[in-house]
């Protein structure tokens, strides 16, 4: 056994863990936060992504120990992230969600996808998302969604800059 | 309030825990003392299995067929005349007969520590002879996958009309043999159980991740013995089935088993290796097709052979011959064809059992005969839109009873043909320098919401043709439903609640729709052959009239009128003189039952309403699709450039929720046609065992898909509606690979198998080379 110490959703927290054991299981058995799903186990499908230190990781591929230390936000921790919380709406608006098994990984993909870019480029949104597996959706609903949010995003800053 | 019922693009009910994480699935349920399952499986796709050695410790944590006894096999029905079908034991007790099948079954607090006991069981195999596919299976001599039978064959069935006629006048003969390959599923969530005994109730109690929660209640008293009073099988939040989770999975049964043995909690969840080794995969279609045309390619006759390689066991309950049986029956699409001879075989193979896949045969029975008519238009020398145009079944003649004694209800064929052409035109593409562009085209029909009718006549174990909904209205006027299939995506906790809203007229959100649970529905055979919408739908709406009518009984005792007298109009209960709310009926009911007679208290406000289509006749959906793709000819890469689809689903009960299912159907349906594979080598090895040899589409490989809706009201059904679930797959294949023949067009080169990888891309045009050379050596 090991033990790690690191920040979960805001939270400290410190376990005795198997050194073994992935990010994604400690999240979910250890922890109980079962929003982080579990699609290949093997780093292809992308339904694990959590935010690790600000970048999308996969926590699948991702051994717990490795983690001394880090920030981790899981879907869970979303609820004041101002980008998680226009993408929710705009996942709603644009069906981007079926079953809603790859939804908290294409939530943390799309943020990320959302905080590097200022254009709405479907054709790079697209490419962006080739790491993440939905078999709902035809992903037409989630490429419009992120789209949608970048435009706003995009929309609020030049208003912005409009003002000062 | 704005309209909420039929046809409102209401948003879905269900998203809101979806998007923080808070559905719950499978995996996320606990259980104290719970017991994770590995399973040790077949290495070796033909063996007899000599002993199993144990660890000594190993105690009740390992379990093998011999500590089974007792327990029943699972054993498919079927009615087709000389189908074989072996029950198959839920793990393999003297034999195994593909890679991936059930040796043993190992416990463990957790999954890593079940897998770490796993890999000390060792089985001793002595290796048989092995058949793999179609031809080895059928080989003069071929090693039997099943001794007694004799044979390989599984499944034959005819059909002949009677073809003669048509042949002597048919000027033009094009004959094709066309392959889709075997594929997995991949719903993102894989399968799983979890079973524990409930001294309480007396029962059995199975979380499954399913979409037939009473099917699988129906097979686990059957194998285990148990009454159906004992067992209650939950489907919670289910991430994706596509049919995978409307079968019966071998390790269902013994996580049942395990969980009765113990009395402990037992779970096993499929993790990715398991699902495209060892679970049941799909398709696997072989098609030799002739047409009979004229000199126009009006189609005269079709004459075709069709071949699937099933694998070694029959599913439960479809069984294994589903596949043929369904492709038979709608080869001849939307067109109207005079003659008609059809030969299937069911081949049994080394291989994992064929399942049902998101639209089942059809996408194979689309692929080859929509290849089939481009290929008759090139013998001919005319457009494939134009020779299609000439032989769909025109609007006029519906409903129309097709060759193979189907009756297609409603429609316009050619229509939704022709807007697809129109909106292909309307955008161009470019292919970039180096790569041939090319537009393919694909019509399709779809018996949708399957007949018991249709079902009886093969002698399957599920009637699909009704179903069941009960509507219990709460003492505040809000609304429970309750129904016995599964909602894994189709969003019919929204469209459901819209239904009883379009009757009641109550706000779809005072109304909760509870699904998936033996406990708390009325009977049903689940979601699947896109039958929900128009089965439960329809129940719901009756359930729905029910209640209607014992609320304005109420209101017109109120208000001293009779129930004629009283419309209820948005939620309103509207008498002659005064009006009341639904609240205000079922807060009286409840609370005030002294201010109603005696007639109105005995029954109270909950109701189940039962349904199925008018003279158990089924709807017909349908859609034209186009691609429009990009080939690199010296890669023998694709790109779908773009991508329409006109479909008609009759009345849409959520607009936005059936452009999903369609969208996410044609994603699938370009998985099918370019991308996904699960090959075997010739002693029976998956080749694709992770999903960096298994490509599953991702937005990258999917265009920006533009939807165009008709709506052509079924005559049969409630509310007009079609079934929609499964259309979007159908058409793909077809359409990519008649864009990729018109691509290479120019080198003569012609595809006939999908996946179209760049392998079989490459292989076409170096054929067509080939040919090409040959030629001119013998014009030399």
């Amino acid at each position: 056994m090991t033990t790690l110490s690191l920040t979960v959703n805001g939270e400290p927290v410190r376990s005795e863990i198997d050194p073994r054991l992935s990010l994604a299981d400690f999240l979910r058995e250890n922890l109980a936060l079962k929003g982080t799903h579990l699609g290949c186990e093997h780093g292809a499908c992308g339904a694990c992504t959590v935010v690790v230190d600000d970048m999308p990781m996969r926590s699948c591929i991702t051994l717990a120990a490795s983690c001394e230390g880090v920030r981790v936000t899981t879907v869970e921790g979303f609820d004041d992230d101002p980008v998680v919380t226009r993408l929710r709406q705009a996942f709603r608006d644009e069906h981007a969600l079926q079953c809603g098994y790859c939804t908290p990984g294409m939530l943390a993909t799309a943020r990320d996808i959302v905080l590097r870019h200022d254009r709405p480029d479907v054709e790079q949104i697209r490419a962006e998302l080739a790491g993440c597996i939905c078999r709902c959706t035809g992903y037409r609903g989630i490429v419009r969604a992120i789209a949608h949010v970048i435009e706003t995003k995009s929309q609020a800053t030049e208003a912005k800059a409009g003002t000062t | 309030m704005t309209h909420t019922g039929v046809g409102a693009s209401l948003p879905r009910k269900e998203d809101d825990r979806f998007l923080h994480g808070r559905g719950r699935y499978l995996a996320d349920i606990e259980m104290p003392r719970m017991l994770d399952v590995a399973f040790v499986r077949s290495p070796l796709a033909h063996a007899e299995i000599v002993g199993i050695d144990k660890p000594e410790e190993a105690g009740e944590r390992v379990f093998t067929a011999r500590d089974m006894d007792g327990v029943a096999p699972i054993r498919p029905t079927s009615n087709v005349a000389g189908h074989r079908i072996v029950g198959s034991p839920p793990m393999a007790l003297t034999r195994v007969r593909f890679v991936g099948e059930i040796i043993a079954a190992c416990l463990a607090p957790n999954r890593a520590q079940a897998e770490d006991l796993a890999e000390q069981v060792v089985p001793d195999l002595k290796e048989l002879p092995v058949v793999a596919s179609i031809d080895a299976a059928m080989a003069e001599g071929a090693p039997l996958v099943h001794a007694d039978w004799g044979t390989n064959l599984s499944m034959e069935t005819r059909f002949d009309s009677g073809i003669e006629e048509q042949v002597a006048r048919a000027t033009v003969q094009v004959t094709r043999t066309l392959d889709m390959a075997r594929q997995a599923m991949v719903p993102l969530e894989g399968k799983g159980a979890l079973a524990h005994y409930d001294a309480r109730d007396g029962q059995l109690v199975v979380y499954s991740s399913t979409q037939s929660p009473h099917m699988i209640r129906n097979a686990l008293c059957q194998c285990l013995g148990l009454q159906q009073r004992q067992v209650r099988v939950v489907a919670p939040d289910v991430g994706g089935g596509f049919g995978y989770k409307a079968i019966l999975h071998p390790e269902e049964v013994i996580v049942a088993w395990l969980a009765l043995r113990l009395k402990r909690p037992v779970r096993w969840l499929e993790d990715r290796f398991e699902h495209l080794t060892a679970g049941a995969n799909a398709r696997q279609h072989r098609y030799r097709m002739t047409a009979h045309a004229d000199d126009r390619g009006r189609i005269l006759a079709l004459d075709a052979v069709l071949t699937t390689d099933a694998g070694a066991y029959s599913i439960w309950p479809h069984t294994n011959g589903f596949d043929a049986i369904q492709a038979s029956g709608i080869l001849t699409g939307p067109y109207d064809i005079g003659g008609y001879r059809v030969r299937t075989m069911t081949v049994a193979t080394n291989k994992p059992p064929l399942s049902p896949y998101r639209a089942v045969a059809r996408p194979g029975a689309c692929f080859a005969m929509e290849t089939l008519v481009d290929a008759v238009a090139r013998a001919v020398g005319r457009d494939p839109v134009d020779v299609r145009l000439e032989n769909l079944v025109p609007a006029a003649a519906m409903p129309y009873k097709a060759i193979t004694g189907k009756e297609y209800d409603s429609g316009d064929y050619p229509a939704s043909l022709r807007r697809t052409r129109a909106l292909v035109d309307a955008v161009s593409a470019d292919p970039g320098p180096d790569r041939l562009i090319g537009t393919g085209y694909a019509v399709y029909t779809e018996h949708t919401a399957v007949s018991t009718a249709t079902i009886s006549q093969i002698g399957v174990q599920m009637m699909p043709g009704f179903e069941q909904a009960a509507a219990l209205m709460q003492p505040d006027g809000s609304l429970e439903i309750r129904v016995g299939v599964q909602s894994h995506g189709q969003g019919m906790e929204t469209t459901l609640a819209q239904i009883a809203s379009e009757v009641l007229g109550i706000d779809p959100h005072r109304v909760s729709v509870r699904h998936g649970d033996t406990a708390l529905s009325p009977y049903s055979t689940g979601t699947y052959a896109s039958r929900a919408v128009v089965m439960t739908g329809g129940a719901v709406a009756a359930a729905a009239d029910k209640l209607a009518f014992k609320l304005r009984e109420i209101a017109a005792h109120m208000m001293q009128c009779t129930a004629d007298d009283v419309r209820l109009e948005a939620g309103e209960l509207v008498g002659p003189g005064a009006s009341m709310t639904i609240e205000e009926a079922a807060v009286i009911w409840h609370f005030r039952p002294f201010d109603l007679p005696e007639e109105l208290l005995r029954d109270g406000l909950e109701v189940t309403g039962g349904y199925r289509p008018d003279g158990d006749r089924a709807p017909f959906a349908y859609a034209a699709h186009a691609a429009r793709v990009a080939v690199d000819p010296e890669l023998g890469t694709v790109e779908v450039l773009d991508y329409v689809a006109v479909d008609d689903c009759g009345t849409r009960v959520n607009p936005m929720i059936v452009d999903g299912q369609v969208l996410g159907g044609v994603a699938q349906g370009i998985g099918t046609a370019l991308f996904e594979e699960v090959p075997f080598d010739d002693q029976g090895q998956p080749l694709a065992t992770t999903f960096g040899d298994y490509s599953v589409p991702a937005a990258s490989e999917i265009p920006m898909i533009r939807l165009d809706h008709m709506e052509t009201r079924s005559p049969y059904t409630r509310f007009g509606v079609k079934g929609v679930g499964e259309g979007g797959a159908i058409a793909p294949p077809a359409a990519v690979v008649n864009a990729i023949n018109d691509a290479l067009r120019s080198t003569g080169a012609e595809l006939c198998a999908v996946p179209a990888t760049p392998r079989r891309v490459l292989q076409a045009i170096f054929d067509a080379e080939d040919r090409a050379a040959g030629k001119k050596e013998a014009a030399r």
